[in-house]
């Protein structure tokens, strides 16, 4: 017998696309999410989205409301999937909730949606003393700082004058073994260069990049913009060491199209990290027997025509825990991941009948 | 950024030379942002010739690196041939009008960068301002052209025989290109005294300024004009 419910395990926007498509296709929906809240690691991370640069909540707000009141979605929060039998049709997970109560449930289908963990700068010997000073931050920590409102420097408590934010920390490197791009950090780097500008006007802002990778639209909506409107000033060069000098940070680096190597005294430096595949994609692939791609991401068969179906019959990704992805991209393959998963219930009711 | 090559200029004085380029009409659109394709080294011909790179001074520009800057206002721009080339820019930059303003800012200050650079140019400037062509065929001698061989001193000897073999009458000078007239001759002296370009002359070279604006002052009042 075929179990006629869809799983979604992650509430991000790919996982609330997934589950609001599955449920508007007629189907019921379980969605599991690990932390209290819906959204995902943009809504509770992130004061705005990229690239228009509008407040998180309020721009996800609708999405979150109309899964959370979906008839069709039973959203469990907190709730963690530790086990899987069977095979498609015929899933049965294991949920345990943060007090360690566990509950077997019965699905059919499987649509993974369990993002990305961003990479953790002290991780690897990158010398930019992320934990040893406190004025490198990476972009989530000036993302807290935003959805306060401000950006200060931690050691002062008072907005910075010259900030550097330094692209592809834990991306695009061999000896890290992330060979990939993260997609959305030069992005993400110049919407928040623009917030510098707008909440310090007088603050001067550098950009250290290898490529900057400003694709579609965001060219213009980001790296134009903060370039011609806000002056940031973009350096193609690689920063090696970040030393303390005095009560600033001193770079030193090679600003390569200049050929020169350069030295600069910043107040606040932004490390502009990566995406890795989140414990709970690695958890999943695990659960589901999903073999990861050679970066470690969830794999999938069908590409570049078919973005969500993995290996495994019945499960299906979306989102960033198959690679890096913006959120346009999660939320495309959330809506694709629903139609898959429905489409394969359906057809395997019929097989059965 | 790594580079001072001026120590001894204080930096309120680089700044001062800045803000007056940017302070330009013309410089907003001119400048956009650079993200160093390098088009415009690609289309350069003194590119080819000199350690000269339209890309550096729009960055530089762009930046704000006031240091860089009077690196290049002293050094580099008169490199350009203010060919316009490099306006290929996909951002819509012009670095060769970034390089006219500089130009301008730096003779208006009266930088001893720029008197060197043009000193090798008082008898064009000179001739261009007070006759309106540029180059005469008695310019044509072999001490200023030892590059050009040695016919130059042969035909400078009977210049004016030379000359005189051309078709157009009009071509038969040999202080001048061609034939001006005077009517033409006023009106420019009234468009370099008006316009402020005979000012500009006086801060790069003083008694170039003087001997020129006498024989404007001169030719114009002949006439009975009065300008300024």
């Amino acid at each position: 017998m075929t179990h006629d419910r869809i799983l979604v395990v992650g509430a991000g926007p790919a996982g609330l696309e997934a589950a609001r498509g599955a449920a508007d296709l007629g189907k019921d929906v379980l969605l599991v999410e690990a932390t209290d809240q819906l959204g995902g690691t943009p809504y509770a991370h992130y004061a705005t989205l990229t690239p228009y640069l509008k407040d998180t909540h309020e721009a996800m707000g609708p999405m979150v409301e109309g899964v959370q009141t979906h008839p069709r979605i039973d959203v469990r929060l907190k709730t963690r999937l530790v086990a899987s039998q069977g095979e498609a049709g015929q899933f049965v997970v294991t949920l345990q909730d943060d007090r360690g109560n566990q509950a077997q449930e019965a699905v059919g289908a499987v649509v993974i949606a369990t993002g990305f963990r961003h990479f953790d700068p002290g991780r690897e010997t990158q010398l930019y003393g992320y934990y040893e000073f406190d004025d490198v931050i990476t972009l989530v920590d000036a993302e807290h700082m935003m959805q306060q409102g401000k950006i200060v420097r931690p050691s002062t408590g008072l907005p910075p004058e010259r900030v550097a934010f330094i692209q592809c920390v834990g991306s695009r490197d061999r000896q890290i073994g992330n060979q990939w791009c993260s997609k959305v950090c030069c992005g993400i780097a110049s919407k928040q260069s623009i917030e510098i500008k707008r909440m310090v006007p007088e603050a001067k802002v550098f950009i250290f990049y290898i490529d900057m990778r400003m694709y579609g639209f965001w060219e213009d909506q980001l790296y134009w913009k903060a370039q011609e409107e806000y002056k940031v000033n973009y350096v193609r060069g690689i920063v090696t060491e970040i030393l303390k000098k005095g009560d600033k940070l001193l770079m030193k680096g090679e600003d390569t199209t200049m050929g020169r190597p350069v030295e600069l005294l910043m107040d606040l430096i932004i490390l502009s990290v990566g995406m890795e595949p989140s414990q709970g994609t690695l958890d999943m692939a695990q659960q589901f027997h999903v073999p990861r791609e050679s970066h470690g991401f969830m794999a999938t068969v069908g590409e570049p025509l078919d973005t969500v179906t993995t290996p495994v019959a019945g499960v299906f990704v979306a989102g960033a825990a198959a690679g890096p992805k913006d959120i346009e991209d999660s939320v495309s393959m959330g809506g694709a991941a629903a139609v898959k998963a429905v489409t394969f219930l359906n057809r395997l009711s019929q097989q059965l009948a | 950024m790594l580079s001072n090559l001026y120590p001894e200029v204080p930096l309120q004085e680089k700044q001062r030379l800045f803000d007056q380029v940017k302070a330009d009409p013309r410089y907003e659109s001119y400048l956009y942002g650079c993200y160093e394709c390098g088009i415009c080294v690609a289309a350069c011909p003194s590119a080819r010739f000199y350690d000269f790179s339209p890309r550096k001074i729009t960055q530089t520009m762009a930046r704000e690196d006031i240091e860089m800057f009077y690196e290049h206002l002293n050094d580099d721009i008169w490199n350009c041939s203010q060919c316009f080339s490099c306006t290929r820019c996909p951002r819509q930059n012009n670095p060769g009008g970034l390089i006219t303003i500089m130009r301008e800012v730096a003779v208006n200050n009266g930088l001893k960068s720029t008197k060197e650079a043009l000193a090798g140019y008082t008898r064009i400037i000179y001739k261009i301002m007070t006759t309106g062509t540029q180059v005469s065929p008695d310019m044509l001698q072999e001490d200023a052209f030892p590059d050009w061989g040695p016919q130059v001193k042969e035909v400078a000897s009977h210049l004016d025989l030379w000359r005189r073999a051309l078709p157009p009458e009009t071509l038969h000078t040999t202080g001048l290109s061609w034939q001006v007239e005077e009517r033409t001759m006023l009106e420019l002296y009234t468009i370099w005294k008006l316009t402020g370009v005979l000012d500009m002359i006086s801060e790069l070279d003083e008694g170039l300024h003087d001997i020129m604006e006498e024989v404007m002052d001169d030719a114009l009042e002949d006439q009975g004009f009065t300008v300024g």
